[in-house]
């Protein structure tokens, strides 16, 4: 009853159907329109919805996988990648923090009634401030010099581990880190462990910085510890023409694991990876490179990236066995940097060891040389011009292109037999000098050698034999005895890694490299051919020019019995023997042996006695020729040769670039070189363990 | 009817400003709330840890006699045991100060031990947590490593006025340095906890181990603290390396599991360990450094 009273005090009001009509279609169209936009959005161009929001809210960020190894024959590491620590600020969680900075230096800004605020510039000041301040307490924990004083009060400047300047934050550092990787961290101190990086003093004080932030840091702060691989090369300068070295590159490898994203419409930021710049880090950059990694993020309106959605990690590159043998490398090089001129400075120089059988590089060093270390992450120009000046860069084992000099002989007197112009017992009468073509060739001792057969021309390395026996050969035929061993091969061989059988090149090889004939002469414009041309490329000398390496070939082949010697620089322990284009010298046993014979003679009582180990024979040929340097002559000394005498395993060849005021001679100077490395190897075989580090 | 709805209608009014007043608190207030709260239900947890404790007194009470007195027969010789080591520790710890004095080293940061009995433990896929029955009464203080015997239990994370919160190694919040038993080289490994499945084994996770590094044949290698980062001392145990050790994906570490010596979860009794000296650590948290500043 009440309730029908309550009725009739609240009478509603009357609405004409019409009126009611109207407004019931208004709101259906209304809802019509909102329901086939709705059906627009959600279903027609859901796609270029969902386009968008990937394009605009994700982003890709490419990782580089690191490198793989280097090892030598035996395992040892020659290059590895170590962790560099780095302590960074993630910005997106120091975002409030920035914006607490900015709010108080507005407001001390309006306290000052400053008539221009420019709020970019202070934005960005109290972005440096916070981070300045994440700096200071890093360092303040990390750093143990900082010491406390009676009173309490922190000595932050008390014999810190690095400059202080290094403890700043540089407003320049953080403007182009906004503008190039604004969504990845900021990193505060980067290397820390590392000496080299200037932030600790020595390793286990770098080390114990690192151990200090992961103990006394939170674990999920907006400060953290992060590691990344950094090439390294932990022997130093050993064997840098060989391994080469790595440059930043953002040509990271490939990835093709992303499954379903659609990457083409995501932003994507790619952090430094290495590449290989020079030696096997070149020449096998595809193999050592590995794959990339990915991760996908979802960004902030601020552009840093906010959470992690999903990532494939890198795969690191293959690892790599050089043929290289690091005992018989170092005492190469050790030998090598004992050679200097008047000044103290170290010879320009190469030395090599090959396997006989295999053609193997057991050696190969070129003085002078640079450590990759400096070059693995940013090269200063100092250090650059410093290699530059002292013609570093150059590996003269391959690269180096020279007159073989007295080495060659070998090559004149296997032509001479081969077209039997002479025999091994046949003596020629040698003097002082020889003429040819109306000139005087000399002999290198004044008094000449008498009577001179095979054996005494390889031992005191007479000149005047190879006048007589050169001239009578003519220019063809000993050209094509010095293509025979390869001596203008280009050194292009097929290379076994670990998994692929392709064509590799030996890092940058020298391809200049001549066998003079009469056609060659024409073609430079020097001349018609002369019978003097002919006596000097029977001792080495005239347009003559080869490299080390071909040389040491050259000594591995004779030991076989071969011509050619095809050199690998990756080990394999399966490697057959075979050389590529190698077939029987074509002179009888007899012949073979005279010449051996002769080799061995020259270690013992010839050009190189000053080098002979007792107890080991050996098979040298020692050489000095002229070249010119800076438009005078200068002498280069060689000596190549095998080991042992009686049953050749090793073969080997120096070569050293005289200087204009030091004299140096093939067995004086570059003797010790190749005695060192036979000593090295011989200690290596008879000390072999039985299992390999490394594998 | 129209005075219930009036009421219902209060009671949200009233909800929505205390969750306004709330929201609009300062954060000290906030603070304070849940500092008083924690403190409030303290003696309840006290009184679990006690009544665990009641509990097994009378389980241990109805032993038979025979199998207690042996027990103190067994613990009378271990005391004797260790009464005799004690002497031996005390003849070289004058030893070792004669030594510092002679060689005015100065010794690394000293600790002072607390005994606290373990009132709760928290376990989840997120954390893994125990409370302590000692607190700030007793010197305890954030960031102080807790052990029992020769092994890292944790570290204490929260600090109250009577108990304290410690973060146990499997938890992913526990992160320190290590070495491996083994490893001639003394190469430094991370260890940090790692959150767990729920039918799996608490466990951490031991990484940047040197790709070169293997375990020694035969051998469960241990996993102790270097005593590098400031907070643990060295050599104490975090646990033991599981044999598969699996590559990093950058090819240049490996990663291991990390089984704590003890099962932490049954832990009665736990050691603090108090550095006489305030870590750096401790200097951020505490405020102590901008003070410093």
């Amino acid at each position: 009853m009440s309730q029908e009273k309550k009725a009739e005090v609240l009478p509603s009001t009357p609405i004409e159907p019409l009126r009611l009509k109207i407004i019931f279609g208004i709101f259906a169209v209304g809802f019509v329109y909102i329901l086939v936009g709705l059906v627009l959005r959600q279903l027609v161009e859901a796609n270029k919805f969902q386009d968008q929001y990937e394009t605009q809210s994700r982003r890709l960020v490419i990782l580089p996988p690191a490198r793989g190894r280097i090892y030598d024959r035996h395992g040892y590491v020659l290059v590895d990648n170590r962790v560099r620590w780095s302590v960074r600020a993630n910005l997106a969680d120091l975002e409030p923090e920035f914006r607490a900075e900015y709010r108080k230096l507005l407001a001390a800004e309006k306290a000052r009634d400053t008539t221009f605020i420019d709020h970019d510039h202070l934005r960005e000041t109290a972005k440096v401030a916070v981070l300045q301040t994440w700096l200071n307490k890093v360092w303040y924990v990390i750093d143990e010099n900082n010491k406390q004083t009676t009173g309490g009060k922190v000595l932050v400047k008390a014999a810190p581990l690095t400059a202080l300047q290094d403890r700043i934050i540089h407003v320049e550092d953080l403007r182009k880190h906004l503008q190039d990787r604004r969504a990845l961290p900021f990193t505060l101190i980067s290397d820390l462990a590392f000496p080299g990086s200037g932030h600790a003093q020595t390793s286990e004080q770098g080390i114990r910085s690192v151990a200090r932030f992961i103990e006394q840091f939170p674990v999920d702060g907006p400060v953290t510890l992060e590691s990344d691989i950094v090439r390294t090369y932990p022997y130093g300068s050993l064997a840098a023409h060989v391994l080469g070295y790595v440059k930043d590159t953002d040509d990271l490898p490939e990835v093709n694991d992303f499954a379903d994203l659609q990457i083409d419409s995501l932003s994507k930021l790619k952090y430094t990876g290495k590449k290989g710049a020079a030696g096997i880090e070149q020449s096998f950059d595809e193999i050592l490179q590995g794959r990339s990694g990915w991760e996908l993020w979802t960004k902030s309106s601020a552009g840093y990236n906010k959470s992690l959605l999903t990532k494939s990690d890198p795969v690191q590159g293959q690892h790599i066995f050089l043929s290289l043998d690091i005992e018989v490398q170092k005492a190469a090089e050790k030998a090598l940097a004992q050679i200097k001129d008047s000044q103290g400075n170290v010879l320009p120089a190469a030395a090599i060891m090959l396997d006989v059988n295999t053609g193997e590089i057991l050696a190969m060093a070129s003085q002078p040389t640079f450590d990759p270390n400096r070059l693995a992450d940013r090269v200063t120009a100092n250090y650059y011009n410093e290699i530059e000046e002292a013609g570093g860069w150059l590996n003269r084992a391959i690269q180096g292109l020279y007159p073989p000099g007295s080495t060659f002989k070998v090559i004149t007197a296997i032509a001479g037999m081969r077209h039997k112009v002479v025999d091994w017992d046949t003596i020629l009468e040698c003097g002082p000098s020889y003429r040819v073509g109306g000139r005087d060739f000399p002999e290198h001792d004044p008094a000449g050698y008498g009577e001179v057969d095979l054996n005494k021309m390889l031992a005191v390395s007479c000149n005047v034999w190879n006048y007589q026996v050169g001239v009578a050969l003519g220019i063809d035929k000993l050209a094509e005895e010095a293509r025979r061993f390869g001596v203008d091969a280009p050194l292009l061989r097929q290379i076994t890694s670990p998994d692929v059988t392709s064509e590799f090149q030996l890092p940058y090889p020298a391809t200049r490299l001549v066998v003079p004939d009469a056609a060659y002469k024409q073609r430079i414009g020097a001349g018609a051919w002369t019978a003097g041309d002919t006596a000097n490329v029977s001792i080495g000398q005239g347009f003559l020019l080869t490299s080390p390496l071909h040389m040491a070939c050259v000594a591995a082949s004779l030991a076989r019995g071969e011509t050619r010697t095809t050199p690998y620089i990756i080990h394999d322990k399966g490697r057959d023997g075979v050389h590529l284009g190698a077939t029987p010298i074509g002179i009888s046993e007899t012949q073979l042996n005279a010449l051996r014979g002769g080799m061995q003679r020259c270690v013992e009582e010839g050009t190189a006695r000053s080098v002979r180990i007792q107890g080991l024979p050996y098979s040298a040929k020692t050489g000095t020729s002229e070249y010119f340097k800076k438009g005078e002559k200068a002498h280069l000394a060689w000596i190549m040769g095998y080991a042992p005498a009686d049953n050749p395993a090793v073969a080997f060849c120096v070569l050293v670039e005289g200087q204009l005021d030091t004299s140096t001679w093939g067995g004086k100077t570059a003797g010790p070189v190749a005695r060192d490395m036979i000593l090295a190897w011989a200690k290596k075989t008879a000390d072999a363990p039985e299992t390999e580090p490394g594998r | 009817m129209e005075r219930n709805r009036q009421g219902a209608k209060a009671a949200y009014v009233l909800l929505t400003i205390v969750m306004v007043l709330w929201v609009l608190s300062p954060s000290v207030v906030r603070r304070f709330n849940r500092e008083a709260f924690t403190e409030f239900q303290a003696p309840a947890l006290h009184l679990v840890g006690k009544g665990r404790d009641l509990a097994r007194y009378w389980e241990l009470k109805s032993r038979n006699t025979e199998d207690l007195v042996a027990a103190s027969r067994d613990l009378a010789r271990v005391n004797a045991a260790l009464e005799l080591k004690l002497a031996m520790m005390q003849d070289l710890r004058d030893e070792n100060k004669r030594l510092r004095e002679i060689a005015r080293y100065t010794p690394p940061n000293t600790f002072y031990t607390v005994v606290a009995r373990v009132g709760l433990r928290e376990t989840s896929s997120w954390w893994h947590r125990i409370n302590v029955r000692k607190g700030l009464d007793d010197g305890v203080r954030p960031g102080c490593p807790v052990i029992f015997g020769d092994r890292v239990v944790g570290r204490v994370t929260v600090v109250h006025k009577n108990s304290a919160e410690v973060d146990l190694i499997t938890s992913p919040a526990f992160r320190c340095t290590a070495f491996l038993e083994g490893d001639d080289q003394g190469r430094m490994v991370v260890v940090d906890g790692r959150a767990a499945n729920s039918l799996t084994p608490p466990a951490a996770r031991v990484w940047n181990i040197p790709y070169d590094y293997s375990i020694p044949a035969g051998t469960v290698p241990k996993v102790v603290t270097t005593g590098l980062g400031g907070i643990y001392p060295a050599h104490l145990v975090l646990g033991t390396l599981e044999a598969n050790l699996r590559n990093a994906q950058d090819g240049n570490f490996k990663e291991g599991v990390l089984r704590p010596g003890r099962d932490l979860f049954s832990l009665q009794e736990v050691t603090i360990l108090v550095p006489t000296k305030p870590s750096r650590a401790e200097d951020l948290l505490s405020g102590r450094y901008d003070e410093l500043q």
